[in-house]
């Protein structure tokens, strides 16, 4: 591991699993996601009644967020400049205040253009199973060899 | 089968101007604070500066949120019921600090049908590119929208 804590490029096979990291998305975070995104509220992400008006089973969390979310997990993992392409599907609307897993699973790791990428498969799943988000990630990390 | 699809083709390789956006450091601190975000690279000015950047790093999706503000024409597919947010895609190009002004580029990619286990949906995808104020780019982002029947 580096001095901050954060993987070496040689400590990664293929294979290798990442998290899972629990983070939550609370009713105040979503509100604020949407002020600051400019959604007008209330709105199907913060409000129960027009949520459930759109057919949703409750307020959702923006796919916009679940990729701030996902994107978080990752940078903590690996630091704050190291992922170069996130590619998500949003597949089951994301609840409110309940444990999100975000969890990847390396797929391919290369060096290309001097710099060493990781490639993952990376997923939001609930407690239950519940498969949110999928979709892959490239990382790029720092080599023992400098 | 080929699904021959009924939308506005005169709408490749129009470009949709948006901006610009100035990146302040409230911005990128009340991003951090809807996601619960600790990194001091992205929350401390002091932090990020010893880590060699001018100011607070923006985390690597900040530029999502800037797509809502670029106006988006109707494609006017005649296709579906209902559409939804099916998927986005985040490339980063180079760092995003506080003080940075943005302005942002979009296009229709592309669109196309997929036959899955619940039928037939229509995929609109617009691509977004993002330049900084010395005209590096900074990120491509793609929304990918999906019409359902």
């Amino acid at each position: 591991m580096t001095p901050g804590n954060r993987p070496y490029f040689e400590d990664i096979e293929l294979g290798s699993e990442i998290g899972p990291r629990e983070l939550v998305a609370t009713d105040e975070n979503v509100a604020t996601f949407c002020r600051l995104w400019g959604n007008p509220m209330p709105n199907r992400f913060t409000d129960p009644a027009i949520a459930e008006k759109s057919g949703l089973p409750g307020p959702i969390v923006p796919g916009v967020m679940s990729m701030a979310i996902m994107s978080q997990a990752l940078t903590d993992w690996a630091g704050p400049e190291s992922l170069k392409d996130l590619d998500l599907v949003f597949r089951q609307p994301v609840p409110h205040n309940q444990p999100l897993l975000i969890s990847a699973t390396v797929t391919d790791t290369r060096q290309d253009d001097g710099e060493n990428l990781v490639e993952c498969d990376v997923l939001m799943t609930g407690t239950a199973g519940e498969r949110y988000v999928g979709g892959t990630a490239l990382i790029a990390l720092p080599s023992k060899g400098g | 089968m080929t699904m021959e699809l009924e939308y506005n083709r005169e709408l490749y390789g129009v470009e949709h101007p948006a901006g610009p956006f100035e990146i302040t450091g409230e911005l990128i601190q009340t991003f951090n604070r809807s996601i619960g975000e600790t990194n001091p690279v992205f929350t401390d000015g002091a932090a990020a500066r010893a880590a060699g950047y001018a100011d607070v790093l923006a985390p690597p999706t900040f530029c999502t949120l800037l797509v809502r503000n670029v106006e988006l024409p109707d494609i006017d597919l005649k296709f579906g019921r209902t559409r939804f947010h099916a998927g986005q895609r985040v490339q980063a190009r180079a760092p995003i600090v506080a003080g940075d002004r943005l302005t942002a580029s979009s296009h229709l990619k592309e669109v196309y049908p997929k036959t899955g286990r619940s039928g037939t949906m229509v995929f609109e995808v617009w691509e977004t590119t993002f330049r900084n104020q010395d005209g590096a780019v900074v990120a491509d982002v793609q929304e990918s929208y999906a019409a359902r029947e």
